[in-house]
C-alpha cells in the first residue's frame, strides 16, 4: 500500500520516536540486512549487537569476564575459559547462542532480542564472515570502526555550491536556493524509490529530467494564503498573533516585497528575542530554582542569563560567538582590575549557560554525589544542545550504540573540570559574581555599622528577658530546689554534673531557651521581632547588591580529571586529558585542547572547545543548530530527534538539505536572523502545509509519464499540517488579544503562588509574557504545565504536545481564561463599530434582555412625607461601580457611589439609593446586613422605604454590622422598595456594605428572590451593538471578519443566551446580560482551534 | 492494516506499525524499537523509566484485594489512651509521678504527673475489643476493623509525622503522596472523575496545608484534586455559577460548531478532532462529578446513618458519604481532612476531645457499615487515624479542667478496615501507660508497604525515576508488610 496512508493514520500520535520512524521509513528506506542477499558481516551486523549487550565485560576493558573477548572473530572462535564461543558447523551448539538463548547472558535486566539472536545465528550459519581481514593484535578498548565512521552525522558537512544548484534546477521552477536543494534531493529520493513502481522502462535519467522539467513545481504545494503567511510568521518569530491593524496593514500592502518587509519588521521586534530565547532556554535547561533537593531553593539571579539570551538574539549576535561566550565568556573577558566593566559583566552573564543544571550543593546536598551530578547534568546539556549526542551514556561505560568511548566522555569532562572541580567545590552562593563596585561596598559597610548597634541592643534585651523568665519560673518551683536549679541551669550544658543533669530533667520547665522563651513571656516575641525589623530596615538602605550566576575558573592548578570506573567517583582510574570526541575528528588527527593556556589566567580549555565546535571542520554543531532552527519553523526537524544525531536518533529526511542549511548559516556569518529569512523566504516554508500533491493536478499533467505520476502522488513532505501554540504562546496570545499584555522586556521573574487548591498561579494580575514567570522545578505554573511547558529536570530537548481534557477544563472554567475573556469582551465593546442595518438583513433576531429590577441613584429621604424626594439616577458606570461622574468626588454631586456590595453617600441630600421595583404582587420579606468598617467618621444610617407604605425600617451603624430585617410587607407589581444610605453629621469614611435579599411569596409556588449583590450590574448594552461586537471580536481574535454564516451563527448564539437569561430568575453574572453573552462568545473564540493552532 | 474506525491503543498501533513497515527501517533501529516495546509490554514490574504518564487503568503486578482507599485523616494526634487503648495501670497511678523519660513539645507546661483516662472503656462485638465511651459508634464496628495499637513515628512534631505517613520520610517535603504512587502504578478505573480526591474541611485547611496532597516530584497528573468543602466543590471542573447548565451547554455547542467548520478545511485532521473530543470529555467529567456529589440521590436511611440529620455530624457525614459515592464511581483514592488539628488536645481535653469525637465518630463508623452493606468493603480500604498520639502525663495549664496532653510519636493507635484487612482484631500494644509502642511496632513505612501490598504492589518494586535517581515510596527505609493483619 502507498506509504502516505500510514502517515495519515498516525497523525494523532505525537510521539517523537514514532514520527522519527515514519519519516525515516518513508525517506531513507534501507533494506533490513537479514533479508538482503549480501551475507551478514561481523563489522556491520554483529558488532553493534555486541556493543549494545556484551562488550562491557567482553572487550571494552582489559578485564575480560571468563577470558572471553568478542572484539574480533578470531578471538570469538578461540573463545574464553569455557571454550570456543561459536561452532560454524552447528550454530545452535555455539556457546554464544546457547548462553544468550538461555537468558544466562547478558546478566541483569537487559535482553538480546529475538531478532538480534536470529541475526547472530544466521551470521554463524553463513560462516561468521568479516568484511576485512582481521589484524593480529588490537589496542585496548573498542576503538572506532570504519563502519561507525561511515555514519552520516560524522561525515564532514558538505553541500552543493550555488552554481551547481543553479545548473541542476532551473530558475524557471524556483529562484530560491533552499527550494532548489530541496527539489533536487527530493527528486533523487523519488528516483531511488522508483523500483517500487512499474517504471515503464523509463531510465533514471529520463525520469529525472521529466520530473524537473515538467511537473516538479507541483511537488511543492501551492503557496498559503496571505493571511496564513502573516499569522505563521508572527507565531514563528514573536510567538503572538498580529493585531487586526497589523494584519490589515500587511494584508492590504500592494508592494511586491511586503513579505520580506514583514519579516524584517518582526525580526527587528524586541519580542523576537523573547520567542527564540525561550527555545534556547529549553535546551539550556533554564530554571529559577536549584532543584535536586526538596528545598528547590530559588536562584535569585538566573534571570540575568535569561535576559542576556534575549538581548543577544535581538542584536543578532553571530551564533558562534553566542555559543563561545556561553561556554567561555570568563576566558574572554581579560584581567580583572577594579570594578567590572559592562562588557565583562555581559561575558560573565553568558556563562550562566553552564550553571543551569540542577544543583543541590547549596541547599542541603553538598555531597560528592550531588557535585558530580551537577557536572554530569552540565555535560548532558552541552552534549544534547551543541553536539546532538547523548554523550552522558558514556559516563559509566563505552556508549552502547554510538562510537563514544568512555575515555571520550572524561576528555570532555576535563574541559569543564577546572571550573567545576568536585573536590574543591563552591556552592552556588560562594561562586556567584557580585556586581558591587568599590563605592557600593563602602556605602554598605557604613550601613552595616548602624545595624550592628541595634543588634547589640537586641542581645541585651534578650538577656534581660531570659533572666526574667528564669526568675519567675524558679519561683514556681519548690523553694529548696531553686538555688540548685539556678546553678544547674546557668552551668553550660556540657559542663553540668550528673546531679545537675538529673535535676533539670525532673524540672523540665526550667529549660528555658531563646527558642521557647515566648512560652514564658509571650510579649518577648514581638519585642524582639521589632529589633529584627529595625535591623532589616537599616540594612535595606544598603545599595542593592546584584549578582550574576557565572562560571569561572580558580587560579589554582587545574585538577586532574580521572576516568571513573563504572561512573563511580570512588573508583578513579587513569588521568584523562581534554580532547574532542574522537568520532568528530579525522581518524589520524585528534583535536586536543591545551591543558593550560599561558596567555590567559584560566586554562583556556573551554575557549578551545568553543573554537573547535564552531569551526567548519566540526561535523555536528552546525547541523545540530540548523536542525533546531528548522524544527521551530516547521514543527518537525529534518532530523526529528534534535538532541540525538546518533544511531538511536532518526536519520535526516533530507541530509543534503540539512547540510545546505548548516553551510548557509555559517556562510552568513552565523546570523540567525539571516537564516530565518532564508528559510521563511523559501516556497517550502510558504506553501500550504500537510497537503499531499494534489492528485488531480498530477493526473492533468499530460506530459508526465504514468510512472512519474505514481511517484508524485505518493509524495508528501511530512511536516505538520497545523502546529498548536506552545504553552507560553497560548497564554501570551490570550493576553495580547484581550489587551492586558504588559510587553516590557526582561527583568526579575514574576512571582508565583499556590492558590487554595495547591495549583500554581501567577501572583497578582501580571500581564507579563510567560517566559518571565518564575520557573521553579517543583512548582510548575499550572496553565503552562497543562499545555506541555517543560518541568526542568535537566533540560528539555523537544517539547511534547498533548491533547487532554484538563486543557479543555482550564479553557472552559479556569479563572485566568474567564478573566481574560471578560477583558476581551470589554475591549470589544470599546472598539466595536456599528454595522449598517442594510448589512444585517436576514440575521437572526436577538431579543432585548430582561430589564433589571434594580436601579441606582441618589436623593433624599423626606421625613415629613416619609418618602424619597429628588431621586436622580447615577449615570456613570466605571466597570464595577455606579457614580455621578467620571471622577470622584464629582464636581456637582460629591462622593456618591454604589457598587456590588455597598457604596458611599455624600450629604444627607445626596443619600445613595438602591432601588428595586417589584415585577409581581405579593408578600415581601427582606433580609440583609448593613455594615460600616472604618473606625473614623461618625458612621451611616440605612433606611428601607416603600413608595406605597413609607419607611419600613431605619438603622444606624458605625464600625460594625447590623441586620436590617423587614419581616413582611405587601407589594403590588410596579411598587418600589428603596435602600437608602445617608451620612450622619460628617460624610468622611462613610463607605458601607449593604447586601440585601428580597423574597416574595416565600414558600409559595410563585416565589421570587432578588439579591442586591447577585443582581448588581452595569448599564445594559444595547442589542443593536451586538453585530458590531461580534465583528470586532472576530477581528481581534482571528484577525479577520466573520463570514456571513459565522455572524449569523454568533447572533443566534447570543440570542439564545439572552433568552435563557431572560427565562432565569438567577442569571448570576458579574456584568450586564449582553456583556456576559459577548464574554462567553469571546471565551469560546479563545478556546477554539482556529486560535490555538497555526497553519 | 490499521483501520481508522476501530482505534487500537497507542502501543498496539506502534507495534503493528513497526512490524508492517520493517522494510523501511534500518535493522538495528527496528530491533531496538521492537525490543523496547516488548520490554514494556511484558514487564512484570511497574513502570520503570516511563516517559509519558497517564491515568489509564493498569493491571496490578500481583493479585490485589483492594481497588480503592478512603483515608479519614485525624489531624493533631488522637489521644489513644482515652479512645482506643485502655490503660488500667495509668488509671491506677493517676496523679503520681511518671518514672520514665518523656520528650515534651511544650516545655513550660511540662509535667511528669500521670493522668488516667477519665472515660470508661468496654468490650464490644464478638472480638471483644475495648473502646472508650467517647466512641459509641466506632464501638459498633469493631468486628469489621483492625485496630493497630502500636504505631510509632519516633517524632513528636505534627508535620514531621504527617509527611512520614504521606510521603515516606519523616519531615521531608516535596515527595509524592502515597496516593500519587498508586495512580502512577495503577491509573484509575474512571476517566470521568479525578483519580485522587481530597475532601477538605469548611473550617479551613489542615495543618501543613496543600503539602498534604502534593505529587512531589511526580507529574501534576498524580496530585490530589481538592474537593472544596462548599460549592463549587471542584475548581475548573465545575463551571462558574453564571455559566452552569444551559449557558455552558450553549457555549460548548457554539465552540463545537466553529471548531467543526475550522476542521473541514483540514480534511478532518485527527489532532483537531482529538481536541474537539477533549471538550466533550471535559463536559462529561462535569456531569459525572455533579452526579457523584449529589447526595440527594441517597435515601433518608443513609442520610441518617451518616448523621446528616444532626448539626454536629452533618458536615463530616456529608463528606464521608461523598467519599463513598466517589469510590463507587471508580475513584482510586479519597482522603478527608479536618480544619487545623482538632485532635491536638494540649488543654481542656475534658471538653475538646468529646467535641471532636462527636463530629467524627458516627460518620466514620457509618462509612464502614455502608460499604459493608453494599458489598464494597471487600475492595475498599478505610483508614482512620492521626499522625501521632498523646502522652500519658498531664500538660499543666493551671486548673485541672484546663489540663491536656502533649504530643507523643512513640506509640499510638489507628484503625484499618476492608480491602483485604483482617477484621475484628487488635495488632500490637503500647506499654502499661500507653507511652511507647512495645509490641509489634508498626511504622508509617510498614503501613505503606501493607497498603501497597493490598493493591498488588511490592513497595520496593514501584520505582520512579527522579533526577536520574530511582525513587521508591519508602525511600529505601525498612518497610515491611504487616502480615498478621492481612485477611
Amino acid at each position: 500500500m502507498p506509504l502516505h496512508k500510514n502517515i495519515q493514520s498516525f497523525d494523532s500520535i505525537h510521539s517523537v520516536t514514532v514520527r522519527a520512524v515514519i519519516l525515516f521509513s518513508l525517506i531513507v528506506h534501507i533494506i533490513c540486512p537479514i533479508l538482503a542477499d549480501e551475507p551478514l558481516s561481523f563489522e556491520k551486523d554483529i558488532r553493534p549487537i555486541f556493543r549494545a549487550h556484551c562488550f562491557d565485560c567482553h572487550g571494552a576493558t582489559d578485564e575480560l569476564e571468563g577470558g572471553l573477548d568478542l572484539r574480533l572473530v578470531r578471538f570469538i572462535a578461540k573463545g574464553g575459559d569455557s571454550g570456543p564461543a561459536i561452532e560454524i558447523d552447528d550454530p545452535n551448539a555455539s556457546l554464544l547462542i546457547d548462553r544468550i538463548a538461555s537468558g544466562e547472558m547478558p546478566p541483569g535486566d537487559s535482553r538480546v532480542s529475538e531478532q538480534e539472536l536470529a541475526t547472530l545465528r544466521t551470521w554463524i550459519e553463513q560462516g561468521a564472515k568479516t568484511l576485512r581481514e582481521e589484524p593480529e593484535t588490537i589496542e585496548s578498548g573498542l576503538g572506532i570502526t570504519p563502519e561507525e565512521r561511515d555514519f552520516w552525522a560524522y561525515k564532514p558537512v558538505e553541500s552543493l555550491s550555488d552554481q551547481e544548484l543553479r545548473e541542476k534546477v532551473s530558475d524557471e521552477i524556483t529562484t530560491n536556493l533552499l527550494d532548489k536543494q530541496f527539489i533536487l534531493e527530493t527528486v533523487e529520493q523519488i528516483l531511488e524509490r522508483k523500483d517500487q513502481v512499474p517504471s515503464e522502462q523509463a531510465s533514471n535519467q529520463y525520469l529525472r529530467e521529466e520530473l524537473i522539467r515538467s511537473g516538479l513545481d507541483q511537488l511543492i504545494a501551492k503557496e498559503a494564503s496571505r493571511d496564513t503567511l502573516i499569522r505563521r510568521a508572527y507565531a514563528d518569530l514573536i510567538g503572538m498573533p498580529p493585531s487586526y491593524q497589523e494584519m490589515e496593514g500587511w494584508r492590504n500592502m500592494q508592494d511586491a516585497d511586503w513579505y520580506s518587509r514583514m519579516l524584517d519588521e518582526l525580526l527587528a521586534s524586541p519580542h523576537y528575542g523573547e520567542r527564540w530565547g525561550r527555545h534556547w532556554l529549553d535546551v539550556a535547561g533554564y530554571s529559577d530554582s536549584e532543584g535536586y533537593t526538596n528545598n528547590d531553593t530559588i536562584r535569585p539571579w538566573a534571570w540575568k542569563y535569561r535576559d542576556w539570551v534575549i538581548h543577544a538574539l535581538n542584536r543578532d549576535q553571530p551564533f558562534d560567538q553566542f555559543i563561545t561566550e556561553q561556554l567561555a565568556g570568563d576566558e574572554l573577558m581579560g584581567p580583572l582590575e577594579g570594578d567590572l566593566t559592562t562588557e565583562q559583566i555581559e561575558l560573565l552573564t553568558a556563562t550562566g549557560f553552564l550553571r543551569m543544571a540542577a544543583d543541590g550543593t547549596g541547599s542541603g546536598a553538598n555531597t560528592p554525589e550531588a557535585r558530580n551530578q551537577v557536572i554530569a547534568d552540565t555535560l548532558k546539556i552541552v552534549g544534547t544542545s551543541l553536539l546532538g549526542l547523548s554523550i552522558q551514556c558514556a559516563q559509566c561505560h563505552d556508549h552502547r550504540y554510538d562510537p563514544i568511548p568512555q575515555q571520550d566522555y572524561y576528555a570532555i569532562r576535563a574541559i569543564f573540570e577546572p571550573a567545576m572541580n568536585w573536590q574543591k567545590w563552591k556552592a552556588p552562593n560562594e561562586r556567584r559574581q557580585s556586581l558591587y563596585t568599590q563605592a557600593n561596598r563602602e556605602a554598605a559597610a557604613m550601613v552595616e555599622q548602624e545595624a550592628q548597634v541595634i543588634a547589640k541592643q537586641k542581645q541585651e534585651e534578650l538577656d534581660r528577658y531570659m533572666a526574667d523568665a528564669l526568675t519567675k519560673e524558679l519561683e514556681r518551683q519548690p523553694e529548696d530546689q531553686r538555688a540548685a536549679l539556678q546553678a544547674a541551669y546557668q552551668t553550660p550544658a556540657g559542663e553540668r554534673n550528673p546531679e545537675q543533669v538529673d535535676l533539670l530533667k525532673r524540672y523540665p520547665s526550667v529549660n528555658i531557651t531563646p527558642g521557647n522563651l515566648y512560652q514564658y513571656i509571650p510579649e518577648s516575641k514581638t519585642k524582639l521581632e521589632e529589633f529584627d525589623k529595625r535591623i532589616n530596615e537599616v540594612r535595606s538602605k544598603k545599595p542593592e547588591e546584584q549578582f550574576v550566576r557565572a562560571l569561572t575558573e580558580s587560579s589554582e592548578a587545574p585538577p586532574e580529571t580521572k576516568l571513573f570506573h563504572r561512573g563511580d567517583y570512588q573508583q578513579p582510574k587513569q588521568t584523562v586529558l581534554p580532547h574532542a570526541l574522537q568520532i568528530t575528528c579525522p581518524e589520524d588527527n585528534l583535536t586536543t585542547f591545551e591543558a593550560v593556556n599561558e596567555k590567559i589566567p584560566s586554562t583556556g580549555r573551554r575557549l578551545g572547545f568553543a573554537k573547535w565546535i564552531t569551526s567548519p571542520e566540526h561535523p555536528l554543531f552546525s547541523r545540530v543548530i540548523a536542525n533546531r532552527i528548522w524544527l521551530h519553523h516547521f514543527g518537525l526537524g529534518i532530523v526529528t530527534t534534535p538532541a540525538d544525531f546518533g544511531k538511536l536518533g532518526s536519520r535526516p529526511s533530507h541530509p543534503k538539505l540539512l547540510d545546505w542549511v548548516a553551510n548557509e548559516f555559517r556562510r552568513n556569518n552565523w546570523s540567525l536572523k539571516n537564516l530565518h529569512r532564508t528559510i521563511m523566504q523559501s516556497r517550502l516554508y510558504r506553501q500550504i502545509r500537510g497537503v499531499p500533491v494534489d492528485p488531480a493536478l498530477v493526473n492533468e499533467a499530460t506530459d508526465l509519464s504514468a510512472a512519474a505520476k505514481v511517484l508524485l502522488r505518493d509524495y508528501r513532505y511530512s511536516f505538520s499540517e497545523l502546529i498548536r501554540l506552545d504553552a507560553e504562546a497560548v497564554r501570551d496570545s490570550i493576553l495580547k488579544v484581550s489587551g492586558t499584555l504588559d510587553d516590557s522586556i526582561g527583568g526579575k521573574p514574576i512571582n508565583i503562588k499556590e492558590d487554595e487548591t495547591g495549583s500554581v498561579v501567577v501572583d497578582g494580575p501580571s500581564g507579563r509574557r510567560s517566559l518571565y514567570i518564575q520557573s521553579r522545578r517543583t512548582k510548575p505554573v499550572s496553565i503552562l504545565q497543562t499545555f506541555d511547558a517543560p518541568v526542568m529536570e535537566t533540560n528539555c530537548e523537544i517539547r511534547v504536545n498533548s491533547t487532554v481534557a484538563t486543557q479543555s477544563l482550564l479553557m472552559l472554567n479556569g479563572e485566568f481564561v474567564l478573566n481574560q475573556a471578560a477583558a476581551l469582551a470589554n475591549r470589544v465593546a470599546d472598539e466595536a463599530k456599528p454595522i449598517p442595518a442594510e448589512n444585517l438583513q436576514s440575521t437572526p433576531n436577538v431579543p432585548e434582555p430582561k430589564k433589571s429590577h434594580w436601579s441606582y441613584g441618589f436623593g433624599q429621604f423626606d421625613q415629613t412625607t416619609n418618602r424619597i424626594k429628588n431621586f436622580q439616577p447615577l449615570n456613570h458606570w466605571t466597570g464595577n461601580q455606579w457614580q455621578a461622574g467620571q471622577a470622584l468626588p464629582d464636581a456637582d454631586n460629591g462622593w456618591v457611589l454604589l457598587n456590588r456590595n455597598g457604596g458611599h453617600p455624600d450629604s444627607p441630600a445626596r443619600s445613595v439609593i438602591r432601588r428595586w421595583r417589584s415585577p409581581v404582587s405579593g408578600t415581601a420579606k427582606i433580609e440583609g446586613t448593613l455594615s460600616h468598617g472604618s473606625p473614623n467618621g461618625d458612621g451611616v444610617r440605612g433606611r428601607i422605604v416603600s413608595d406605597r407604605h413609607g419607611l419600613l425600617g431605619s438603622w444606624e451603624i458605625k464600625e460594625g454590622g447590623t441586620a436590617t430585617p423587614v419581616k413582611q410587607v405587601m407589594v403590588e407589581a410596579g411598587d418600589s422598595i428603596d435602600f437608602v444610605t445617608e451620612s450622619m453629621e460628617s460624610n468622611t469614611s462613610d463607605s458601607f456594605n449593604w447586601i440585601v435579599t428580597i423574597k416574595i411569596n416565600e414558600g409559595a409556588s410563585s416565589q421570587l428572590t432578588a439579591k442586591s449583590d447577585r443582581d448588581f450590574s452595569g448599564p445594559e448594552d444595547s442589542v443593536d451593538l451586538i453585530p458590531g461586537q461580534i465583528q470586532r471580536a472576530w477581528e481581534i481574535v482571528y484577525q479577520r471578519s466573520p463570514s456571513h454564516e459565522e455572524l449569523n451563527q454568533s447572533m443566534q448564539f447570543i440570542g439564545d443566551q439572552i433568552r435563557i437569561a431572560n427565562a432565569s430568575s438567577t442569571f448570576d453574572s458579574e456584568t450586564s446580560t449582553v456583556r456576559q453573552c459577548v464574554t462567553n462568545l469571546c471565551q469560546m473564540l479563545l478556546s477554539s482551534n482556529e486560535f490555538l493552532y497555526v497553519e | 492494516m490499521s483501520n481508522n474506525s476501530s482505534q487500537p491503543s497507542f502501543a498496539e498501533n506502534r507495534r503493528q506499525f513497526l512490524r508492517h513497515n520493517s522494510l523501511g527501517i534500518g535493522g538495528l533501529a527496528l530491533a531496538w524499537m521492537l525490543n523496547q516495546n516488548e520490554a514494556t509490554a511484558k514487564t512484570k514490574l511497574l513502570p520503570k523509566n516511563r516517559q509519558s504518564f497517564d491515568l489509564a487503568p493498569k493491571t496490578p503486578p500481583k493479585p490485589a484485594t483492594a481497588k480503592a482507599m478512603i483515608s479519614l485523616f485525624q489531624h493533631g494526634g488522637p489521644s489513644h489512651m482515652d479512645l482506643t487503648d485502655p490503660k488500667p495501670e495509668l488509671t491506677k497511678f493517676n496523679g503520681t509521678e511518671y518514672q520514665g523519660e518523656v520528650g515534651y513539645s511544650f516545655v513550660n507546661e511540662a509535667s511528669k504527673t500521670l493522668m488516667g483516662s477519665p472515660w470508661k472503656f468496654q468490650k464490644h462485638g464478638q472480638c471483644g475489643t475495648e473502646i472508650s465511651e467517647l466512641l459509641p459508634h466506632t464501638s459498633t464496628i469493631v468486628d469489621d476493623i483492625c485496630l493497630i495499637r502500636s504505631m510509632h513515628t519516633g517524632a513528636n512534631g505534627h508535620e514531621v509525622s504527617i509527611r512520614y505517613f504521606h510521603g515516606g520520610i519523616p519531615g521531608v517535603l516535596g515527595r509524592p503522596h502515597m496516593a500519587s504512587w498508586l495512580l502512577y502504578a495503577l491509573g484509575c478505573e474512571t476517566q470521568n472523575l479525578p483519580a485522587y480526591m481530597v475532601l477538605t474541611d469548611p473550617g479551613g485547611p489542615p495543618v501543613d496545608s496543600t503539602n498534604n496532597w502534593s505529587s512531589g516530584f511526580m507529574p501534576a497528573l498524580y496530585q490530589g484534586t481538592v474537593l472544596r468543602p462548599k460549592e463549587p466543590r471542584i475548581l475548573n471542573l465545575n463551571a462558574p455559577a453564571h455559566l452552569q447548565g444551559i449557558p455552558q451547554q450553549q457555549n460548548l455547542a457554539f465552540l463545537n460548531s466553529i471548531n467543526q467548520r475550522h476542521a473541514e478545511q483540514f480534511s478532518n485532521n485527527s489532532e483537531l478532532q482529538a481536541r474537539i473530543a477533549s471538550y466533550e470529555l471535559a463536559a462529561k467529567m462535569q456531569i459525572a462529578a455533579t452526579d457523584a456529589l449529589d447526595i440527594n440521590q441517597e435515601s433518608k436511611y443513609t442520610h441518617e446513618m451518616y448523621g446528616l440529620d444532626r448539626d454536629e455530624t452533618r458536615e463530616y457525614g456529608t463528606r464521608c458519604l461523598i467519599a463513598r459515592r466517589l469510590v463507587e464511581r471508580g475513584v482510586r483514592f479519597v482522603q478527608l481532612f479536618l480544619n487545623g488539628q482538632p485532635w491536638d488536645n494540649h488543654s481542656n481535653i475534658g471538653t475538646g476531645l468529646p467535641s471532636i469525637c462527636k463530629k467524627t465518630d458516627q460518620p466514620s463508623a457509618a462509612l464502614v457499615k455502608d460499604l459493608k452493606q453494599r458489598g464494597m468493603l471487600d475492595e475498599v480500604i478505610v483508614h482512620w487515624g492521626g499522625e501521632i498520639g498523646r502522652l500519658p502525663v498531664t500538660q499543666n495549664q493551671g486548673a485541672p479542667e484546663k489540663h491536656g496532653r502533649d504530643h507523643n510519636g512513640q506509640g499510638f493507635s489507628i484503625w484499618l478496615a476492608g480491602g483485604g484487612i483482617r477484621p475484628g482484631m487488635i495488632h500490637g500494644a503500647t506499654d502499661e501507660f500507653g507511652h511507647k509502642a512495645v509490641d509489634n511496632i508498626v511504622t508509617p513505612n510498614d503501613y505503606q508497604a501493607t497498603l501497597m501490598h493490598l493493591f498488588g504492589i511490592d513497595i520496593n518494586d514501584l520505582i520512579f525515576l527522579h533526577n536520574g535517581q530511582e525513587q521508591v515510596l519508602s525511600a529505601g527505609r525498612s518497610a515491611n508488610v504487616v502480615e498478621p493483619i492481612l485477611a
